[in-house]
C-alpha cells in the first residue's frame, strides 16, 4: 500500500507504532475531524481536515497501519518501501559475482551450526579415520591419494543434507 | 523299455539337472572368492539397498559416482608410471594378497583396489538387487506363494523410513533447490517416473493446473503451504533475474474458522521468510476495493452475486440486470462504494442521471424499472451488508505479494460464494489490466467445494487457464471436486500440473489418471503343498498408482500422479533456511495513549459522538 500521507501517524497525532488499535486511531481521527469539520461556525481548518481525513483511511486497519510503519521505517533508511524490486534487464541470468563463491563459503559455519552439526561431526570423524588407515596402510602408493579422494567425495555428498539450506533456498 | 531303465533314465536325468545347478554356484562362489574385494563391496551394496529400500538406480548413481576415484587414481597412476602401465596394477596388487593372508594384508589389498573394487562392486550390487526384484515381483523367486507379497510390503516400510529420514534432514528437501525446482519430500517409490531422492517439481507445473486431494489430517496443508513457498520463491527468483513477472499469490481460504488464522498466520510467516515483503490477510488485516473493477466486469459480478432464479423468475433476472446495468454504467463513471451503489438502485436517482435527453432509451429503461427499484435495493443493501466492509476497500490485490483470503464457507455458506466470486474476479481483473505491473498469479483455493456452488469449479480453471493464471485446487475428497461425475472428471484430468493424492477413502478415479502398466505374474505348480518346477509365466495390467496403498497412506505421504506415472512421497514440512529469518522483534512496550485534541469547551458543532450522523459510522 502506497503511503499518500507524508505522516500519517503524525496528521492524527499518534505515535508511531504498528501496534494502536482501531479505537485508538478513530477517536483520534474524531478528535480532529470534530475541531477542524469545514462546517463548523468558524469555518474550520480545511487543510488539516483533509489530512487527517486520508491519514484516517490509510491508518483504519491493523494491516495498513503495520505496512505505513513498515514505509516509514524504510523511508527512514534508504528509501521508499514501495520501490519495485530492481529488474535486471536480458534474457540471460547475470554472471555471478566473483565474490559469489566466497559468500558461499563464509555462509557454511552458519550452515553447519543452523544444520546437524553432531551427524556432520561424526561423519567427518569416519572419513578422517578411514583417510588415516589408508595412508597407513598404502603409504606412498597412487590408490592412496584416490582413497583419501573418495573418502572426501562421500563425505561431502552424503554431508550436504545435514547442512541448512541458504538464505536464498 | 523296462520300468528299471525308465527309472534308471529319470534318475539320471535328475542328477545332470542337479550337477549342472551345483556346478553353476561353485563357478559363482569361486569367482566370489577370486574377486573377493568386489564381492564385498557388491555384498554391502546390495544389502544397504535392501536394508534402505534404494530402488537398483540408487545403486547405479553411487557406482556412477565412485568412478571420480578410479578417473582419479588411473590419473596418479598414469602420472607416476606413464605409457598406460596402470592397468597391470589392479592385477598385480591381487595377486600379491594372496600372499599376506592376515587382516592387514587383506585390508591392504582392499586399499589397493577400492578405486576399482567400489565401482565394480556397486555395479554387480545394482545387478544383483534389480534381479532379485524382478525375481520377486514375477513370482520366479521366493521361497513360499507369499513371498512377492511380503517383499512389497517390507521393503514399503524400509522406503518410507528412508524417505522420512530424507524429509527430516535440514538441507535434503529446501524450499528451493539450486535448479530452480520446487522440492516436494523424500521419494518413497516411483512408478514410471524417474526415480530421484527428492521429489522435485518444476516451478511451472506449480503455475499451471494442479490438484490436491486429501481427507482431514492427511497433511494436505503442509503440502499446499510448501508449494506456495516453493513456488513464490522460485518465482520471485526469476523475476529478480529480469526473466519473468513478480509473484502474486492468492489464496482462497474456503472453510475458514479458527484453523484458517492458523494457516494464514503460518503462510505469512513461511512467506516472509522466502522473499515476501507484503502478506495481506483478508479480511481481518486488510480490504479489497471490488468497485476497481470496469464497469462491465462489475456489472457481470454484481449481477451473479445475486441468486436470481430461472424459469418464471427469469423475468425478474432481466429487470434485476437491466437496473445494474443503468446504476453502474450511468454517465459520471461506476460507483465507487457499496453505499454509492446502493444509492443508485433509486428511481429519482436513475432517472436524474440519465434524463440529460442524450440517454432516451436508457431513461426510458429507468423508468419502466422503477417499481422494481426498492425490492432490488433492498436485495443489493443485504447482500452487501452481510458482505461486510472487506470488499469495500480501499486496496487492490497489487499492493501486497500475496493474500490470504479467509471464506466462512463453513459457517456462512452464501457469502463465502458471493466473496469467492468477487476475489476470483478480482483476480482475473489483475491478471488481464494493462495498468499495473504485470505479476505471475498463482490461485489457490482450499477446499473449494466449500463455495463452489454458484461458480463451479471447473470455471475457475478454464477461466484462469484463459487467462494464464495458475490454479491449484484442493478438497477433501474426489467428490469435493465438483458436483457431477463429468466435472469431477474434467477438473482431475485436465490438472497438466499433476494430481497429488494423500489419505483418501476413494482414491480409485485419481488414481485411474495414472492408468495401469503391464506386469508379470508366474503361476507354480504345487506338488504336495510345495512349489513344483513347473509353471506358467503370463502378462498382467496392474495399477500404476495402487488404489490400496494409497489409502493406507499414513499423515504426510503423497502420491503425485502426472502423465501416467506415479511417485510416491514423503513430503517435508516447509521452512525457510534459518540463516534467512530475521531477528526476533523486541518486546513492544504498552501503548500509550493518543494524543487527544484539547476539546474547545464551548463547541456549538456537534460532538465527535454525531459525526456518524454526516459520515456514516464506517466513513473515513
Amino acid at each position: 500500500m502506497t503511503t499518500t500521507t507524508p505522516n500519517p501517524f503524525r496528521a492524527l497525532g499518534l505515535p508511531e507504532r504498528p501496534d494502536l488499535t482501531d479505537e485508538q486511531v478513530r477517536a483520534a481521527w474524531r478528535n480532529i475531524a470534530a475541531a477542524t469539520h469545514p462546517d463548523r461556525p468558524d469555518g474550520g481548518d480545511l487543510a488539516r481536515y483533509t489530512a487527517a481525513s486520508a491519514a484516517y483511511a490509510e491508518l483504519r486497519t491493523p494491516w495498513a497501519r503495520s505496512e505505513a510503519y513498515a514505509d516509514l521505517a524504510d523511508q527512514a533508511d534508504d528509501g521508499p518501501a514501495t520501490a519495485p524490486i530492481p529488474v535486471i534487464s536480458g534474457e540471460e541470468l547475470p554472471p555471478e559475482p566473483p565474490w559469489q563463491l566466497l559468500r558461499a563459503l563464509t555462509q557454511v559455519p552458519a550452515r553447519i551450526c543452523s544444520g546437524r552439526p553432531l551427524r556432520l561431526a561424526i561423519r567427518g570423524l569416519i572419513a578422517a579415520v578411514l583417510a588415516l588407515i589408508v595412508l597407513r596402510l598404502i603409504p606412498g602408493t597412487p590408490a592412496a591419494p584416490a582413497d583419501v579422494f573418495g573418502l572426501i567425495l562421500w563425505f561431502v555428498l552424503t554431508g550436504r543434507k545435514d547442512l541448512a539450506p541458504p538464505p536464498e533456498r | 523299455m523296462s520300468a528299471w531303465t525308465w527309472l534308471k533314465f529319470v534318475t539320471f536325468l535328475w542328477l545332470l539337472r542337479k550337477a549342472f545347478k551345483l556346478a553353476r554356484w561353485l563357478i559363482v562362489a569361486a569367482a566370489a572368492v577370486v574377486a573377493w574385494p568386489v564381492t564385498v563391496v557388491a555384498g554391502t551394496g546390495y544389502a544397504a539397498a535392501w536394508l534402505r529400500g534404494w530402488p537398483p538406480a540408487r545403486v547405479y548413481r553411487a557406482a556412477a559416482w565412485a568412478l571420480i576415484v578410479t578417473a582419479a587414481w588411473l590419473a596418479a597412476l598414469e602420472a607416476s608410471d606413464p605409457g598406460f602401465l596402470a592397468t597391470r596394477e589392479p592385477g598385480r596388487a591381487w595377486g600379491m594378497g594372496w600372499d599376506q593372508f592376515t587382516v592387514a594384508g587383506l585390508a591392504r589389498t582392499f586399499a589397493l583396489l577400492a578405486p576399482v573394487a567400489v565401482p565394480a562392486g556397486l555395479a554387480l550390487a545394482g545387478l544383483i538387487w534389480a534381479w532379485r526384484i524382478y525375481a520377486i515381483t514375477t513370482g520366479l523367486g521366493g521361497v513360499r506363494a507369499s513371498a512377492p507379497m511380503a517383499f512389497d510390503r517390507r521393503q514399503w516400510r524400509r522406503q518410507i523410513r528412508t524417505a522420512k529420514g530424507l524429509a527430516n534432514a535440514p538441507g535434503a528437501v529446501p524450499l528451493l533447490a539450486r535448479s530452480g525446482q520446487i522440492p516436494v519430500g523424500g521419494t518413497i517409490r516411483a512408478i514410471g517416473h524417474r526415480w530421484r531422492p527428492v521429489l522435485a517439481l518444476p516451478a511451472a507445473a506449480c503455475a499451471r493446473h494442479m490438484v490436491i486431494v486429501g481427507a482431514t489430517g492427511s497433511g494436505k496443508t503442509n503440502l499446499m503451504i510448501r508449494l506456495w513457498a516453493g513456488w513464490f520463491t522460485a518465482t520471485l527468483q526469476t523475476a529478480r533475474a529480469g526473466r519473468g513477472d513478480r509473484p502474486l499469490l492468492v489464496v482462497l481460504d474456503c472453510k475458514g474458522g479458527r484453523d484458517a488464522r492458523r494457516k494464514a498466520d503460518r503462510t505469512r510467516r513461511l512467506l516472509y521468510g522466502a522473499g515476501a515483503r507484503r502478506v495481506a490477510i483478508w479480511p481481518d488485516e486488510a480490504r479489497l476495493c471490488l468497485w476497481d473493477l470496469p464497469p462491465d466486469e462489475l456489472t457481470v459480478l454484481l449481477y451473479q452475486m445475486i441468486d436470481s432464479g430461472t424459469g418464471a423468475a427469469a423475468y425478474y433476472a432481466d429487470v434485476l440486470q437491466a437496473v445494474i446495468i443503468l446504476a453502474v454504467t450511468a454517465p459520471g463513471g461506476p460507483p465507487l462504494s457499496a453505499a454509492a451503489f446502493l444509492d443508485r438502485l433509486n428511481a429519482r436517482w436513475l432517472q436524474k442521471a440519465w434524463g440529460d435527453g442524450r440517454h432516451l432509451a436508457e431513461a426510458e429503461h429507468a423508468r419502466a424499472a422503477a417499481r422494481h427499484l426498492p425490492d432490488i435495493q433492498l436485495r443489493y443493501a443485504t447482500l452487501l451488508r452481510r458482505l461486510g466492509p472487506a470488499l469495500d476497500g480501499p486496496g487492490t490485490l497489487a499492493e501486497a505479494d500475496a493474500w490470504y483470503c479467509i471464506l466462512e464457507g463453513t459457517r456462512e455458506r452464501s457469502v463465502a460464494e458471493a466473496q469467492a466470486m468477487a476475489l476470483t474476479e478480482l483476480a482475473a481483473h489483475a491478471a488481464t489490466s494493462l495498468d499495473g505491473e504485470p505479476r505471475a498469479i498463482l490461485l489457490a483455493a482450499d477446499d473449494y467445494s466449500a463455495v463452489s456452488g454458484r461458480v463451479p469449479l471447473s470455471n475457475l480453471y478454464e477461466r484462469g487457464r484463459s487467462l494464464g493464471i495458475g490454479v491449484q485446487v484442493s478438497a477433501q475428497s474426489w467428490q469435493g471436486l465438483g458436483a457431477t461425475e463429468d466435472e469431477r472428471y474434467r477438473i482431475a484430468a485436465t490438472a497438466d500440473g499433476g494430481v497429488f493424492v494423500l489419505r483418501t477413502p476413494h482414491p480409485e478415479p485419481l488414481t485411474a489418471l495414472a492408468g495401469k502398466r503391464r506386469v508379470l505374474e508366474t503361476a507354480h505348480r504345487l506338488i504336495g503343498g510345495a512349489w513344483g518346477d513347473e509353471g506358467t509365466t503370463r502378462e498382467q495390467r496392474a495399477w500404476t498408482a495402487d488404489p490400496d496403498l494409497v489409502r493406507r497412506l499414513d499423515v504426510g505421504q503423497a502420491c503425485y500422479i502426472h502423465r501416467g506415472a506415479a511417485t510416491f512421497v514423503q513430503v517435508a514440512r516447509p521452512k525457510p533456511s534459518p540463516l534467512s529469518l530475521p531477528p526476533p522483534p523486541a518486546p513492544i512496550a504498552p501503548v500509550p495513549e493518543p494524543r487527544s485534541e484539547p476539546a474547545p469547551a464551548p463547541d456549538p458543532w456537534p460532538s465527535p459522538a454525531s459525526l456518524d450522523d454526516i459520515f456514516g459510522p464506517e466513513a473515513p
